[in-house]
């Protein structure tokens, strides 16, 4: 990924925005931070939040107009939180958090005509900066119109404390009385306060300033406080004036660029999204007393923050929401995680985490593809050959597995041509292989020209970012499918359909449920509702769902509500490799999925089907209601990992025997071995991703006089055996011809005993 | 790493040796990175026993401390 790259995934990510009332306030006080402090009664914590951003904060924060207050989304629904009076409250109830602290003296000089709100501004913020600052104000006593305010409301001791801060920052108080044409000769920047009363004896004339830098025209002079008492609001306007053209001086005495990267006021703009729909309306609390809030009222009102975010996607995402952060942050760390070049790839797991799913895509209001960054990430890893090989090791094993083993192409016994082709799904056969061929019975029945192709259709080389070894299959499948005579073909998975339609655009392709849902008529009273649980891969495949839907209606099935689903469905764990990488992660994916309804669910894809049903839940697949004789139990437990294998090897069989002339290979020598395996022991199997037939490899080795250990009191065995890139280890004892399994454990180091 | 992982039941024989395993040096490798470590050996036909805990624990974690490098 490139650095123009990553600017352009994180501007897509608009979480980080501010929130309206922080967008909407000319000083940039962070009001949502300051309502969450104050919902819990920090006061002292929510202070410090003003100060941060608001200059002489004990002042302005009891008469601050509060613009903040028109931006905020909780207008509509109740209205607006009142940020204005919270703010009095607090200060009124914390004292002042800020120390006084200068940056080292500068040598440039300033001087503020006007002793007004905006000057003292200028004052504070310059001082603060180490420039010595000089006031000259009008009237009697610095302030301007900040002295007009009742007493109530604006305490003079308040201000008294905020003049004696600004005193300690080293600024000097003098009346314009004092002031002559050699304090301007002195001054190397100069900002004329409106917002005072200033003498008409003063012999310049203000000219209207730049609107965005409040320069003057002549060089080195500023100017603000321009707002009238008509302007709604006016205090607040011209205390931003004063700011701004503080940040000018500052900028013209370290001689830099007045505009340049300059932020502008974003008057209430952000892009920040804030899904509000779903946010019960609850009404401003009004104050008891007239003096404003107490501090329980404070805390009630408070807690009315809605707490602007997006997080749309994190809210709806397990994966997104473990790692802690926002595709924002994430975009970051996958880009740095590719410019480490010694050290530890800190994300190597969230990237291989993702499930591709793009559901993300849908909720978020910009696009946001976690699985495009994800995945281009992990193509990345393994052209630069620093994908862990163990991450997706056991589903490219399964892969293979399938594309070898269990694969087999045919036209119908003593068919020559074929006008479709049923391809399950490599996962359909491997969990339901009886299923699998009554299914295709069926089609046969419907179309006596469907051949079968049993493969896998390379998702998962996909999903694992192996572009080379993807590419392979897919030109292989290509010459397969025109070997074939270029039939359409029907597949009862909707990750091969996706892969077909996105990587075989040749190819005619159709759903298994598509077709089976045309034949379907409505029998009998409806059932029970089930909820369906649309598989991730057919997300943007609104015919398969339609057809799934009309298939279970024809069924007598009633579709119960199901949130998330359509196009929001959620993945079931197994997608983009995850239950692989993040096999933890996978089964909260799963509990968070079936939590999300009480009635039963029905999906259409196999992995889907145990994924979910691994929960505890009871979950069928479509076919167990389309095939009542064959119906599996919805709480039955998932196909184990060997299962899958060896179904898959028995449905090639029961296939290819029904071409008589074909001569079958034989079983491999090592299936034969019987194994007795506890209960515990097929779990750690299932764990360790441990499969019978390495253990029946390794054991078939021991039968035939192999090497292995011998515990001289228990009389336990352990052998192993290095199978592709890993050595397998078992525990074992020998019952007369079996093998019952005692521990099974695994490595990827390779160890060579040191010659002696 | 530690260099040497002796479990604390080394009643273990080698078949067909017939040899009680003893401490001996091996090397364990790993995308290129290479360790010596004392594990349990069989003195004649050198064969090693990766016992559980240690295939699960230690051998895991830089096995994927590796991966991650």
């Amino acid at each position: 990924m490139e650095q123009k790259e990553l600017r352009a995934w994180e501007a897509l990510c608009i979480q980080e925005e501010p929130p309206a009332c922080r967008a909407g306030c000319p000083l940039n006080v962070d009001g949502r931070s300051f309502a969450s402090a104050m919902a819990k009664g920090e006061w002292s914590s929510a202070r410090a939040v003003l100060e941060k951003s608001m200059p002489i904060g004990g002042v302005i924060a009891r008469i601050c107009e509060a613009p903040c207050e028109q931006y905020c989304l909780r207008k509509d629904i109740g209205g607006a939180v009142a940020l204005s009076a919270l703010e009095r409250t607090c200060v009124e109830n914390a004292p002042v958090r800020r120390k006084v602290f200068r940056l080292p003296a500068r040598p440039k000089k300033v001087i503020t005509v006007g002793g007004g709100p905006s000057s003292l501004i200028v004052a504070f913020d310059l001082a603060k900066k180490g420039y010595p600052v000089t006031v000259y104000f009008g009237g009697e006593k610095p302030g301007g119109s900040f002295n007009d305010f009742p007493e109530e409301t604006l305490p003079q001791a308040v201000i008294e404390e905020e003049l004696s801060y600004l005193e300690k920052l080293g600024v000097v108080f003098n009346p314009i009385v004092n002031f002559s044409p050699d304090c301007i000769a002195s001054a190397d920047s100069i900002y004329v306060g409106q917002d005072d009363i200033l003498p008409e004896t003063l012999t310049f004339t203000i000219q209207n300033p730049d609107s965005e830098t409040f320069a003057l025209a002549e060089q080195g002079w500023f100017t603000g406080g321009m707002s009238d008492k008509e302007h709604r609001y006016q205090l607040i306007t011209n205390i931003s004036e004063g700011r701004q053209a503080a940040i000018s001086i500052d900028r013209y005495l370290q001689k830099a660029s007045l505009t340049s990267g300059r932020a502008a006021l974003r008057n209430g703009k952000t892009k920040l999204y804030t899904r509000t729909d779903h946010i019960p309306s609850l009404q401003r609390k009004t104050p008891a007393s007239t003096t404003g809030y107490s501090r329980d009222e404070a805390i009630e009102e408070a807690k009315r923050c809605i707490n602007c975010q997006c997080l749309e996607c994190v809210n709806h995402c397990q994966y997104l929401e473990k790692f802690g952060a926002f595709p924002r942050v994430y975009a970051r760390q996958i880009y740095n995680n590719s410019a480490i070049v010694k050290g530890t790839h800190m994300a190597n797991t969230l990237i291989n985490s993702c499930s591709l799913c793009r559901q993300c895509e849908k909720v978020c209001p910009n696009d946001f593809s976690m699985a495009d960054l994800c995945l281009e990430a992990r193509q990345t890893m393994v052209r630069e050959n620093r994908m862990p090989s163990s991450a997706h090791w056991f589903a490219l094993e399964e892969m293979y597995s399938a594309k070898t083993e269990g694969s087999l192409v045919r036209h119908a016994p003593g068919i020559e041509a074929s006008k479709a082709l049923f391809f399950p799904g490599c996962q359909l056969g491997g969990i339901r292989p009886e299923q699998t061929l009554r299914l295709y019975e069926h089609l046969l029945e419907l179309q006596p020209l469907t051949g079968i192709w049993i493969d896998c259709c390379g998702a998962p080389a996909h999903w694992a970012g192996r572009e080379e070894a993807f590419a392979g299959i897919i030109q292989q499948m290509e010459k397969v499918w025109q070997e074939m005579g270029r039939p359409r073909v029907v597949t009862a998975c909707s990750t091969c359909l996706k892969m077909f339609r996105d990587h075989l655009p040749a190819v005619s392709v159709e759903s298994a449920w598509g077709v089976v849902a045309e034949h379907v008529s409505v029998d009998g009273a409806p059932l029970e509702a089930v909820a369906i649980s649309d598989p991730c891969t057919a997300r943007d495949d609104t015919e398969t769902r339609a057809a799934v839907r009309a298939l279970l209606k024809g069924l007598g099935r009633v579709d119960a509500p199901l949130a998330m689903s359509g196009q929001l469905t959620e993945c079931c764990g197994f997608g983009g490799l995850m239950d692989c990488a993040n096999p933890e992660q996978a089964r909260q994916v799963a509990a968070a999925r079936v939590a999300q309804t009480d009635a039963e669910i029905v999906t259409y894809c196999a992995m889907c089907r145990d994924q979910l049903a691994r929960t505890g839940k009871p979950v069928s697949h479509i076919l167990d209601l389309l095939f009542s004789d064959l119906a599996h139990p919805a709480d039955e437990r998932p196909q184990s990992i060997s299962a899958r294998r060896v179904n898959r090897r028995q449905l090639k069989s029961e296939l290819l025997s029904r071409y008589p002339a074909e001569e079958q290979a034989g079983k491999e020598a090592w299936e034969a071995l019987e194994l007795i395996i506890p209960e515990t022991v097929a779990v750690m199997m299932e764990e360790r991703r441990i499969l019978e037939d390495d253990i029946r490899k390794v054991l078939y080795a021991v039968a035939n006089g192999g090497q292995r250990f011998i515990h001289d009191e228990s009389g336990l065995e352990i052998a192993s055996g290095v199978l592709g890139s890993v050595t397998f280890w078992v525990e074992y004892k020998v019952e007369e011809d079996q093998y019952r399994l005692e521990r099974c454990w695994s490595h990827r180091m390779v160890m060579r005993r040191e010659k002696a | 790493m530690n260099l040497s992982f002796i479990p604390a039941d080394m009643n273990w024989t080698c078949q067909p040796c017939g040899e009680k395993l003893q401490p001996g040096m091996v090397e364990l490798d790993y995308m290129g990175n290479v360790f010596r470590v004392e594990l349990p050996v069989c003195p004649k036909c050198s064969a090693v026993l990766i016992f559980e805990d240690l295939a699960i624990g230690r051998m895991l974690e830089v096995e994927q401390l590796l991966e991650d490098k």
